[in-house]
C-alpha cells in the first residue's frame, strides 16, 4: 500500500488533485492511501504517510519541510505546476511512485 | 522578454517572495490567520441573521411580501438578533481562544488549557463586571486588536512557564489529568499580576477600557486600511505574490483579516443604530468583486478559454469553469500557466486593479450597498456579492459588469498568448507528421 500526503495552503485545491490521482490508481489496479491537507497539519501527519508531495503555490514552505522529512526518511518535492494546473493525476502518481522507490 | 519586465520579475522571485514566504511560516502570524477561520463560521451564521432583522425593502413597500417579512424582523426584533448577538457580537471572544488554541499547537502545548487562559485574560481587560453583568461591548469588532494580543500574549507567558520548568512541581503518582489542572494555576495567577495591574492603570488613567485605548491607536491605521489606495496596494502585492507562484491570498488577507473584521463590525453597528454604513473593505468586498473565479479575477480568462482556437487553452477552460464558480482557480494560474508568464502578467495584476476601483467607486457612490454580512468565500460570486450586501441585486450587475470589462482586459493579452500556442501547437503536429 502506497500512502501519500498531499499538502496545500487551505487543501482546497489539493483535494481535486487527489481525486484524479485516486482514479489514475484505480485504473492502473495500483492500491492507495492519499489526503490532502494544509500546511499546518504537515508535522503532525507526515510520519504516517511515505511521501509528501507540496503543491507548487507553497513551494516555498520546501525550506522548512525538507529538513523534518529528511529525519523521518521520507521523500519530499512540489509537483510539477503544470500538472497540477491540468489535475493530470496520473503522471502526478507515476512520479510519485517513482519518488517512493528511488 | 525586455530588460524592465526582467529586472521586475527577478525582484519578485528574490526579494518578494522569500519575504513573503518567511512571513506566511512564522508561527504568531499562521495562528492569528488559523484562528481567524476557526472562527469564521460563526461570524458567518451570525451575520446572516442580521440580514433578517433587516429587511432590504423600503418601510412603505406595496408588496405583501415585503410588509410580512418588515412587521416580523420588527416584532421578533430581539429573538432574531440573538444568534446576531451571540456570535458577531461577541467575537472577539472565539477569535481570542482560537488564536491562542492555535499558537499552542504551534509550540506543541496544550492547546485547550492555552484558549481557556486566554479567554479568561480577555473577559478580565474587555468586560470588567459590572452591576452582576459582563458589559459587551467590547467584546465584538472593537475587540478584535486587543484579543489578538491578549492570545499572543498569554500564550507565550504560558510557554516561558512551561518552558522555564515554573510551576507546581507534583510527586509522580499523581494521575496526568491531575496534574494538568495545576499546570494552569501558575499562569493565571500571572495574568492576574500582569493585565490585570495594566488595565486598571488605564481604566483610572483614561476612563476606557484596554479595548477602546488599543482602538483609539489603531483608529488611523484602520481608518487608512478603507481607502483605496491601501486596497490597491494590497491587491498588487497579492497579485505579485500570486506571479511568483505564491499563495499571495493566503498571506495579504491573513494580515488584512482584522482589519476586514473591524470594518464590518463596525458596519453592523452602525446598521442596527440606523445609522448610514460608511465602511468598503471587507472579505466580501474583495472576494466577490476584487477577484471574481479566483485571484487575477480570472473568470473573464477562463470564459476565454471555452472557445480558444488552442486544445491546451480549451483543457484549461474547461477544468476550470467550474472550481472558478466557487473561486477556486488553480488550474487556471498553474496550468495556463499564468505564474511568470510574462505575456498573462499585465491583465493578471490589472484586473483586479481595475475591478477594485470600479467596485470601491460604486460603493462610495451607493450604486451598490456596503458589505453588512459575511459569505463564504467559496460562494459564486454573484450570489455571494447580494448575500453579503443584504441581498442588493445592483451587486449581481456590478459582478456582471466586472466579469465583462476583466474578460476586455484579458482579450488582447490572451489572444497573443494563444496565437503563440497555435504556433507550437502547430509545430508538434507536423513534427509527429514527418516522423
Amino acid at each position: 500500500m502506497n500512502k501519500i500526503l498531499l499538502c496545500c495552503a487551505a487543501g482546497m485545491s489539493t483535494s481535486m488533485v487527489v481525486q484524479r490521482m485516486e482514479k489514475a490508481a484505480k485504473d492502473q489496479g495500483i492500491e492507495l492511501e492519499i489526503k490532502a491537507i494544509g500546511i499546518e497539519e504537515f508535522q503532525q501527519e507526515i510520519d504516517k504517510y511515505d511521501c509528501c508531495l507540496l503543491g507548487p503555490q507553497i513551494k516555498y514552505k520546501l525550506a522548512d519541510f525538507k529538513p523534518i522529512a529528511d529525519s523521518l526518511n521520507k521523500p519530499i518535492s512540489v509537483i510539477n505546476s503544470m500538472d497540477y494546473g491540468m489535475l493530470n493525476g496520473a503522471k502526478i502518481l507515476n512520479d510519485t511512485l517513482k519518488l517512493i522507490q528511488a | 522578454m525586455s530588460s524592465f519586465s526582467e529586472t521586475l520579475f527577478g525582484v519578485i522571485e528574490n526579494r518578494i517572495s522569500p519575504v513573503a514566504g518567511r512571513l506566511s511560516s512564522q508561527r504568531h502570524v499562521i495562528a492569528i490567520r488559523d484562528g481567524f477561520i476557526a472562527s469564521m463560521p460563526f461570524l458567518i451564521v451570525g451575520s446572516f441573521m442580521l440580514l433578517f432583522a433587516h429587511p432590504p425593502f423600503a418601510a412603505n413597500s406595496q408588496w405583501a411580501f415585503a410588509q410580512w417579512w418588515l412587521g416580523m424582523a420588527d416584532r421578533y426584533a430581539e429573538q432574531i438578533m440573538m444568534p446576531y448577538n451571540m456570535t458577531m457580537g461577541i467575537m472577539a471572544l472565539y477569535i481570542a481562544s482560537a488564536i491562542a488554541y492555535n499558537l499552542a499547537q504551534g509550540y506543541k502545548m496544550n492547546g485547550f488549557m492555552a484558549a481557556s487562559l486566554s479567554l479568561m485574560a480577555f473577559l478580565v481587560v474587555a468586560a470588567p463586571q459590572t452591576n452582576k453583568g459582563l458589559p459587551v461591548m467590547s467584546l465584538g469588532g472593537e475587540g478584535i486588536f486587543t484579543a489578538i494580543m491578549v492570545a499572543l500574549f498569554s500564550t507565550e507567558l504560558m510557554h516561558f512557564l512551561q518552558k522555564h520548568n515554573i510551576g507546581f512541581k507534583l510527586p509522580e503518582q499523581v494521575p496526568p489529568k491531575i496534574r494538568q489542572s495545576f499546570d494552569l494555576l501558575i499562569p493565571i495567577i500571572a495574568i492576574f499580576l500582569t493585565l490585570f495591574p495594566l488595565s486598571l492603570w488605564i481604566q483610572h488613567q483614561f476612563h476606557m477600557l484596554l479595548p477602546q485605548a488599543i482602538m483609539s491607536i489603531f483608529a488611523p491605521i484602520i481608518s487608512a486600511s478603507d481607502s483605496l489606495p491601501a486596497i490597491l496596494i494590497a491587491v498588487l502585492l497579492c497579485h505579485l505574490l500570486w506571479f511568483a507562484g505564491i499563495h499571495g491570498a493566503v498571506i495579504v488577507g491573513g494580515i488584512l483579516q482584522a482589519f476586514w473584521l473591524t470594518n464590518l463590525g463596525i458596519n453592523q453597528q452602525d446598521l442596527t443604530a440606523g445609522q448610514p454604513v460608511t465602511h468598503v473593505f471587507i472579505e466580501p468586498f474583495w472576494q466577490f468583486f476584487i477577484v471574481i473565479g479566483g485571484s487575477g479575477s480570472t473568470m473573464g480568462l477562463v470564459l476565454l478559454y471555452l472557445r480558444s482556437r488552442s486544445a491546451h487553452l480549451r483543457t484549461i477552460g474547461k477544468l476550470s469553469i467550474i472550481p472558478g464558480m466557487f473561486n477556486i482557480n488553480e488550474p487556471v494560474i498553474f496550468g495556463s500557466p499564468v505564474v511568470m508568464n510574462p505575456l498573462l502578467f499585465i491583465p493578471f495584476i490589472c484586473a483586479p486593479l481595475v475591478n477594485a476601483t470600479i467596485a470601491y467607486t460604486a460603493t462610495r457612490t451607493e450604486l451598490v450597498n456596503h458589505v453588512i454580512s459575511l459569505a463564504p468565500w467559496t460562494t459564486p460570486a454573484p450570489i455571494g456579492a447580494a448575500w453579503s450586501t443584504g441581498w442588493d441585486f445592483r451587486a449581481i450587475i456590478l459582478v456582471a459588469v466586472l466579469v465583462g470589462i476583466s474578460t476586455l482586459i484579458y482579450y488582447p493579452f490572451f489572444r497573443m498568448y494563444e496565437r503563440q500556442l497555435l504556433q507550437q501547437e502547430r509545430e508538434t503536429l507536423t513534427a509527429a507528421e514527418s516522423a
